[in-house]
Formats: structure tokens, sequence, C-alpha cells
């Protein structure tokens, strides 16, 4: 049906074998068992086990649909654009399994303009400011000492600590909180009042990096699962 | 005849993707629906409802519920802790549930003298706070940072339990409150400058669906009690023993003592 000029036969040859190999590769890098190949990275510790979809949803509309869209868009005849491929992740995203009444720092309250400052030096108002996802660890911030931007007044009647919370203040000693106080204040455990009997910086850095949790693993909430997030959409 | 056939591909492509149509529009359900009330109004409502909701529940559950050995705490929702929330505590609950609904409403309460320093008001709430301490009216601004705009209403000392927990809290910064003073200020913040009938309803309902919600944490933290005595929750209030209302006995009250202003707003729009 098609006669190919022999001058053209290798394009045609080359095209032919692109195209298979195009379609085979997307066949392919779109199966479940190939997911960890098409990942930018190593989930974060308690991701492990999530597919892809459970924070990457579908764009709406099919590629066509797309393509379309944004193209009327760039050329101003459609007033937005739409998500390609998947839809962008959010904030809601990660609350749908880690949503907690009694976390002491939810995302929301830092959209308060009195926070204006403070989320100029760490952006509250959204997960991955502190978790960034696909670097196979806990926590991401890049220093451990934020509780400064918000905490500069605290101030502990009959504070049960050694070394006063004042005096660490004073003296700057941000590293330390962490070392008592688990910052979305989920787990169960008493704690220290001597300064000896802290978790060790070392110690946090590795809860950080994805190791050993120090506050224990007694927690009042626990996140859903894949399995209990999708019976919760069902619902 | 090389040229025609690209002219005809390039056709041939643009009417394939033409075709298939784009991905339909996000339209609000509202759309098209006339704008019935200036946000500024929306928001004197609901702050409206807020301040009979949290004087009933100082007055009649915490203060009262006191005077039947009830215990409330900042803690309240520590396992070893049994207490419900303190009327601070009760307005987060119902800013959190507000959050989880499809209602963008933002709801934050704050202090120039908070028990919890990190309350504190900064920068420009905290120059409007100033003014609302003189004269107690309402202030209006657009948060430019997040493109919202701003309300906050004073928050006044409105009840003998208000004044007495917050001059003897051991974290207190301010020892003599007495009651009528403006202890503090409800800021409230929503993306639009003016709403439909359909989006006001939608944000009084999530304010109520918000206090419901948190009483409701406050009824589920009752049972599981494991040494305090239990209320018996049911059509009774504090004042009468111990006992404490369903959800929707209080609900009942609060919409009974409020219904008539927010009625008033209301059906002047659909005039």
């Amino acid at each position: 049906m098609f006669k190919v000029s022999p001058l053209r036969k290798r394009q045609v040859i080359g095209g032919i074998i692109g195209i298979v190999l195009g379609v085979s590769l997307f066949y392919i890098f779109t199966l479940d068992a190939t997911e960890d190949y098409v990942s930018i990275g190593p989930m974060n510790t308690g991701h492990e086990p999530l597919n892809c979809f459970a924070c990457h949803a579908d764009a709406k509309g099919n590629l066509m649909q797309q393509v379309q869209s944004n193209f009327s868009h760039a050329v101003g005849a459609r007033e937005e654009g739409v998500d390609f491929g998947t839809q962008d992740v959010t904030v809601d995203n990660c609350l749908q399994c880690h949503d907690r009444p009694n976390d002491r720092h939810p995302v929301y309250r830092f959209s308060e303009p009195r926070f204006k400052d403070a989320i100029q030096n760490i952006d509250a108002t959204t997960c991955i400011t502190c978790h960034t996802e696909h670097e196979d660890e806990r926590v991401s911030v890049a220093s451990i000492n934020y509780c400064m931007n918000c905490h500069q007044d605290l101030v502990v009647e009959n504070d049960p600590v050694d070394i006063p919370h004042v005096t660490l203040i004073a003296k700057e000693e941000w590293f330390t909180c962490i070392q008592c106080h688990d910052f979305h204040g989920n787990h169960r455990y008493d704690v220290p009042e001597k300064m000896s009997d802290t978790i060790p910086m070392h110690v946090i850095q590795a809860y950080f990096d994805g190791g050993e949790d120090p506050y224990g693993t007694d927690k009042k909430y626990i996140a859903l699962s894949q399995e209990e997030w999708l019976k919760t959409l069902d619902k | 005849m090389k040229s025609i056939i690209k002219l005809l591909l390039a056709s041939a492509f643009v009417f394939t993707l033409n075709s298939c149509g784009g991905v339909p529009e996000e339209k609000t359900a509202d759309a098209g629906e006339e704008k019935a009330f200036a946000v500024e109004e929306v928001l004197e409502m609901v702050a409206k409802e807020n301040d009979v909701t949290r004087t009933l529940y100082t007055k009649a559950i915490v203060g009262k519920g006191k005077k039947q050995g009830m215990k409330f705490d900042e803690d309240w929702r520590k396992d070893d802790v049994e207490a419900g929330p303190l009327p601070a505590l009760f307005l987060r609950g119902v800013a959190t549930s507000i959050r989880k609904s499809p209602v963008p409403l933002g709801l934050y309460l704050g202090s120039d003298f908070p028990v919890n320093a990190a309350n504190k008001f900064e920068g420009k709430q905290a120059e409007l706070f100033t003014q609302i301490k003189e004269d107690q009216k309402p202030q209006f601004f657009f948060d430019e940072d997040q493109k919202l705009h701003t309300a906050m209403f004073a928050d006044l000392a409105s009840a003998g339990a208000c004044v007495s927990c917050h001059n003897d809290h051991p974290q207190t910064s301010k020892t003599d409150w007495k009651l009528g003073d403006v202890m503090g200020a409800t800021t409230w913040q929503y993306p639009k400058d003016s709403l439909t009938y359909k989006e006001t309803v939608a944000v009084l309902n999530s304010y109520a669906q918000g206090t419901v919600d948190i009483y409701m944490e406050y009824l589920d933290e009752i049972e599981a009690f494991k040494e305090s005595e239990k209320p018996e929750i049911g059509n009774k209030w504090p004042a009468e023993g111990n006992y404490l209302p369903t959800p929707e006995v209080f609900l009942d009250s609060v919409r009974k003592l409020s219904s008539y202003e927010t009625m008033k707003h209301l059906v002047a729009a659909t005039k």
C-alpha cells in the first residue's frame, strides 16, 4: 500500500522502531510494577507502601483534551489552564491521611496574618516545607531551630526543667526544643525535666533521616494506610 | 504539492485536537447567581453567630458545668486529662472543622495579652486591635500577601468564667480582667469580595457544623472518661445538675439566640 523510496528506507525503519519503542516504554512505565523506576526518588519513611496514585491523581480529561485546553489557554481562548497528566499534589492530599484533631501545629493556623514574617522564614502553611517527598527520609527541614520564629516570648510558669525555658531562649538554644517536644504533638511520652535526660541531637537527626522514633511508638492517632484511605473515598 | 500536503496534515492535526473538546471549564455551583452580600456583611453575620455560640458555651456549659464539678482544661485532648475544651479551644475546634469543609473560611483568635504567648497579635492585626479596644467596632482589611478579605471582631469577657479563668491562669500575662473587657479579637478571612445567597448560607452552615463537630468531640472525650463522673447527655443543661445537652439541643439553643439577627440579613437580601 505504501511505497517507500529506497532513499527513505532507513528513515522509515527508524521511525517504525521509534514508534514501537515509544509505545512499549509508555506501556511498561505505566504499569504498577515499574512505579519505582518512574518515581523521582525513594519514598519517605512510612510512605514506602504507597502507590503513585495515592498522591498523584489523574488529571481531568484525556491527554488530547488536556493538550487542547492548555493550548487554548496559551493563546488566550480559555481562562484557566488544566493539570497535565496528573493533578498537583496539595496539602489536602497529605491531610486526607494525616489530619489529626490533636495536631499542635496544624498548617491552616499559619495562614493567619500575624504569621506573615514567620512563614517567610519557614512556610508552615504547607507540609512539604519540612517533609519534602521522594527524599528517603522523614524530615527534610534545613535547620532544626525553627521554633525561634514564633516562640521568642515564651514564658513557662513553675518551669519544671533544670535549665529553665527562659534561659534556653535567652541563650538562643533553639535546637533543644525538639529534644523534648515533638512538633506535631502526637506521641504519648513523659517529657524529661533534666536537660541531661533529653533526646541527644544525633538521635533526633537520625530520626529525621528516617531512623527509629526516639519519642516512642505510642501515638494517639495513626495515619491512614492506603487501604484505609481508599475506604474513606468509597464512603 | 508538498506544501498542500503539509497544510492538509496541519489542518487534520488541529481538527483532531479540537474535535475531542477540551477539559470542561470549572464552573462554580453558583455561576450566574447574583451576588447578594458583601464579604463584610457575611463575616459580621457569622461573627455574631460566633459571639452567641461562645457565650452560650462559656456561660451555660463551662461556667455552670464547673459548679457541677465538670472540668475544662487546655490539655483536654490528652489521654490522662479528663476534661472539656476551654472556650478558646472550643473556637479553635470550630476553626479546624471549618477548614475541613469546602468553605474557604478562616477563623483565628488572638489577643495582646494571650495566655499562650504564641497567640499574641503582631503587625497589622496588633495595629487594628488597638482600635478595636477603643471602640469595639469591627475592622476590615485586605490581606495582600494571601489575597484574602479579612475582618477582626472584638472578643469580649462576656461571662464570669472568662474573667476568673484568665486572671487565675498560671501562664496569664494580665491578672486584672473584668467583665465586658475586650480580651481579644477573632480574625476571619474569605477569598471573595462578595457572596451569593448560597455561598452565604454555606458559610453560616460551616460555622454551625463546626460547633457541632467540636462539641461532639467533647462528648466523645467524656465517653472515654475512666475516673471522672460522666454527666448525663440529653435535653438538660449543667444548670440543672450533672447534665450536658446533646449536640442537637446545644445547636438549637444557638439558633434560637442568633437566628433573628441572621434571618433579618438573609431575608433582606431576598427582597
